[in-house]
């Protein structure tokens, strides 16, 4: 295996596609490449082409969790998704345009199980072991999306810049389809650079795990308040970040046998972050 | 006190199994079957041999435990030793097994219906149960389930063999060196002097390392073949995969008591689900013993599946079969402190278990002119701080300074045998052993005392490193060590009976603090306070650190942890530690500890039982108990998971609207 140190966007953008794959962080990808999940010849480690780094709304890419966490420029909602995801070591190396393309924590996805999401034909979860997995998008695959950080961007209505265009952080995920059962519209020789993300008048990020801390979310809440309206995101629920239109929304929830309590969960987050951004005054 | 190793397990220089790196050694990797009921129909042994690196390879049936027809998912099939790892894992490639796929057997309350039992069903009664039940003023039945917990020891499973002049070194993270040197002796053809087995320091057992695995014969054998030393060390999949688990049960009870809370009867069918192979642990155990009632009826069917076999595990079935007890104190104190969707409560559960250890066990003491002592014995100190103990009790009993003794255990061909470590049974059979052979030593030095300054031995005792005599004069101890030169005093002890006509037991008590969210399930453990009596206590410090490590390990059995299999192929899907949830720092729990430290007088050379398991047993029933003061809501199942707490919580509001809504009672 070859790994590529490219100094521009430019330079870095022209070494992927065809077997060549970025490097950030390395938290999600070395671990994918061992388990044979996804092949490379070429390793193009992106951190001197990506920007790092903040300045009011605009974060570079290549920024880690841990120097978002604890800047007072970036929106409590971030702030708090990126606190709750991983550990200290995780998001240390961890970047935020590394963690919006994670894959899932589906375990069967993760082993290697021929599965609906690899091109098979069937998704295991859904008649199979799936308490971590979908309530919403389901009707392919039952797998959930993990990041926090996501749905923290959808709900501050977050803006990308790749290296072919600029987009809102909705238009990066699509469900899958028979067709095409990739989870990003992120082309493989496209790299995000930068990201917009516009003050709201408060937001928070609620999280549900397994214990208390390094897990992914059971469900993730995120709620923003901003220009007279609230919007609301979640993790944790579908095979993409999910934006939930109003609270009622969680009424049209499909759960899967095994997932059923994710619903009840969610109401009570999505209850408790309205509150928190509408009914008491807080910093963005 | 302190670990006498402390400072050298802090800076990393403590010598474990996997830190063993012999000149020319190969590595293994280990082909595991994918599937949960198979028959290897084609395998490339040839395709394997000629790999890059390799130098050996075993096939299915080249060794008892590589099998041709693998029953679980995880079973070996076959192995590859190659000059680096990466190479052997690569070569497993090369073989290209093709597998006929069978049809697994993973329901245990199949496996009882179809009477696939690892071994005997167990049957138990005292009394009259049904009379009993009939004498209650109410019965009460329920169902309860654990899941399969695993060990994850920090230091995965793994040995190195290394074979020289005529014997066979194990170097091997093990609980039981001895076990371990007759197992191999015996795999080989070997006379058991010819296997010399070393563990110096111990990354974790809990039970797991009692025997050989797979991994042992493996290397053994390897080695063999190729004349070079040979690791084969479980990879952290590998660990969640083969190394034994704490296995699964279905507890189905009844419980019938008096008005006044006399129990009738007790009465429980136990399934425990075992795997493919491992024993069946006493998951009834509590049940039969720890209650007054003359009624109990017990069944235990020990259900042999498809799944990777049991381990011991920290208290085998007794952690699984203890319950709560209806009663607590502070109740309301705590109970205050609920406010909005947080409710508080307060739980109390009780152990009872084994601990008091037994013959045969050996050691010896050297003490030379120096008067410095040196404790000798084969065994092995599995992470507890047994090194540190067997040092304090050899120090008492002879009168010097701790510091003045040091401990060389980890080698069968240096010193005597020595017991198991499981069963809580380090302390109470070793601990005698050792201060058995200082006593010995010391009674040597007495007499040489004597006769150097013309005094009665019955006058003389060794204190604080001096001869002292009960006119009040006393001499430092080297003067009478001097008198050695280059020659040393030799201490020999060894365990003795265990006192006839009783069982030696552990009893304890542990009190948990939760708080519910009663709308998203979430649970979090404020505070556990925990009681044990196991005698005398040698090392205080050391033992508050056993009660902490078996409350952690007993909270993350309750809340998060859970080996998840897929139900249709018997595949197990949570084979890392981001899926295979154990607590984190942030889960744990205020702990306080209190031991008893009152010497077992029927133990008559040191007082002390072991404490390795009791702290483990009482933790989820006390937390089950806590939760049920503070919501009013019966968890049914581990691990207390959102989605258990959460239907317990609408159990609980369903039952409380019906009994709202019933015509006033009586």
């Amino acid at each position: 295996m070859e790994l590529l140190r490219p100094s521009s966007a430019d330079e870095a953008a022209a070494a992927l596609g065809n077997g060549s794959v970025a490097l950030a962080g390395g938290t999600e990808l070395v671990p994918l490449l061992r388990e044979g999940l996804v092949r490379a010849e070429t390793l193009v480690h992106v951190s001197e082409a990506v920007p790092r780094g903040i300045d009011g709304t605009r974060i570079g890419a290549g920024t880690t969790l841990a120097e978002l966490e604890v800047d007072p420029q970036v929106p409590q909602a971030l702030r708090e998704a990126c606190s709750l995801a991983a550990s200290p070591q995780l998001r240390s190396m961890g970047t935020v345009g590394g963690n919006l393309l994670q894959a899932t924590r589906c375990w069967y996805w993760r082993l290697g199980f021929d599965c609906w999401l690899h091109g098979g034909e069937q998704c295991f979860a859904k008649d199979g072991a799936h308490r971590e997995h979908a309530i919403f998008g389901h009707e392919l695959c039952a797998s959930a999306h993990p990041s926090d950080v996501a749905a923290a961007l959808l709900a501050l209505g977050a803006t990308l810049r790749t290296t072919r265009r600029e987009l809102p952080i909705a238009e990066l995920y699509r469900l899958p389809t028979a067709d095409d059962r990739s989870t990003t519209t992120l082309a493989p020789d496209e790299l995000i650079l930068e990201l917009d993300v516009p003050s709201p008048d408060a937001s928070t990020y609620l999280k549900a795990m397994d214990r208390r801390k390094w897990a992914f979310p059971l469900v993730g809440v995120a709620a923003v308040r901003a220009g007279g309206g609230v919007r609301i995101a979640l993790a944790g629920v579908a095979p993409i970040p999910w934006t939930l239109d109003a609270p009622a929304a969680l009424d049209d929830a499909t759960p899967l046998p095994g997932t059923a309590y994710k619903v009840e969960i969610a109401r009570a987050l999505v209850r408790r972050a309205l509150a928190l951004v509408g009914d008491s005054p807080r910093s963005p | 006190m302190p670990r006498v190793d402390g400072l050298d397990r802090a800076r990393g220089q403590i010598q474990f199994t996997a830190d063993i790196e012999l000149p020319g050694m190969l590595h293994t990797a280990v082909l595991r079957s994918p599937y949960a009921r198979a028959r290897v129909t084609g395998i490339d042994m040839d395709a394997a041999r000629a790999a890059r690196g390799v130098r050996a390879v075993l096939g299915p049936g080249e060794l008892e435990v590589l099998k041709q027809e693998p029953s679980y998912v995880g079973e070996a099939v076959a192995a590859v030793a190659a000059e680096t790892f990466g190479q052997a894992q690569a070569a497993l490639r090369q073989l290209n097994a093709e597998w006929d796929v069978l049809e697994p057997l993973l329901d245990p309350d199949e496996a009882v219906r179809q009477e696939s039992f690892v071994s005997d069903v167990k049957n138990y009664e005292r009394g009259d149960f049904e009379r009993g039940v009939a004498e209650g003023d109410v019965a009460v039945e329920a169902e309860y389930r654990t899941q399969v917990v695993l060990h994850n020891s920090m230091e995965t499973h793994q040995a190195v063999c290394h074979w020289e002049d005529d014997g066979i070194t194990v170097y091997i993270s093990t609980q039981y060196i001895w076990g371990i040197r007759d197992s191999v002796a015996e795999h080989l053809g070997l006379p058991p002097d010819k296997v010399r087995v070393v563990c110096h320091a111990m990354g974790g057992g809990f039970g797991s390392k009692n025997s050989p695995g797979d991994y042992t014969p493996i290397a053994a054998e390897l080695a063999k073949r190729t004349g070079r030393p040979v690791r084969c060390a479980l990879t952290r999949r590998e660990e969640n995969l083969a190394a034994g688990n704490r296995n699964a049960t279905i507890q189905r009870l009844t419980a019938a008591a008096k008005s006044d809370g006399t129990l009738t009867a007790l009465g429980g069918e136990f399934v425990n689900a075992i795997g493919f192979s491992g024993w069946s642990a006493s998951t009834e155990g509590p049940m039969k013993m720890l209650y007054a009632c003359e009624n109990v009826r017990t069944v235990q069917y020990p259900a042999k599946l498809n799944l990777p076999p049991m381990a011991a595990f920290r208290a085998p079935g007794f952690v699984e079969g203890t319950r709560a007890e209806p009663h607590w104190a502070k109740r309301d104190e705590v109970r205050a402190r609920s406010s909005g969707p947080w409710k508080h409560g307060i739980g109390l559960a009780s152990q009872i278990w084994y601990g008091g250890g037994g013959p045969p066990s050996y050691a010896w003491i050297r003490l030379g002119s120096d008067g410095r002592a040196q404790v000798v014995t084969a065994m092995q100190d599995i992470g507890t701080g047994t090194r540190t103990a067997m040092a304090q009790i050899a120090a008492e009993e002879l009168g010097i300074p701790v510091e003045h003794v040091r401990v060389s255990l980890g080698d069968s061909a240096r010193g005597p045998f020595a017991s198991i470590s499981a069963g809580s049974s380090t302390i109470p059979s070793m601990g005698p052993a050792v201060r058995s052979a200082a006593a010995d030593a010391k009674r040597q030095l007495i007499e040489i005392a004597a006769q150097r300054f013309h005094l009665e031995e019955r006058v003389l005792d060794i204190k604080n490193g001096q001869i002292v005599s009960s006119d009040g004069s006393s001499w430092p101890l080297t003067e009478i060590t001097g008198l050695l030169e280059d020659g040393q005093i030799l201490g020999k002890g060894a365990r003795g009976p265990n006192p006839a006509g009783m069982q030696v037991l552990t009893f304890g008590v542990q009190v948990a603090e939760v708080a519910v969210d009663v709308e998203t399930g979430e649970v979090r453990v404020d505070k556990i306070v925990a009681i044990h009596d196991v005698g005398r206590v040698i090392n205080k410090l050391g033992a508050s650190s056993q009660v902490e490590g078996g409350i952690i390990q007993g909270v993350g059995h309750t809340l998060s942890e859970e080996r998840i299999v897929d139900p249709a192929t018997g595949s197990i899907l949570t084979r890392t530690l981001d899926a295979y949830k154990m607590p984190t720092i942030a889960d744990v729990p205020e702990i306080v500890t209190e031991l008893v430290d009152i010497p077992d007088p029927h133990l008559t050379n040191l007082g002390s039982k072991g404490l390795g398991e009791p702290p483990i047993i009482p933790t989820a029933a006390a937390i089950a108990n806590a939760i049920r003061d503070a919501t009013g809501a019966d968890v049914r199942s581990l691990p207390i998971s959102r989605e258990e707490m959460l239907r317990a919580l609408r159990e609980a509001e369903a039952r409380e609207k019906e009994r709202r809504g019933a015509p006033a009672a009586v």
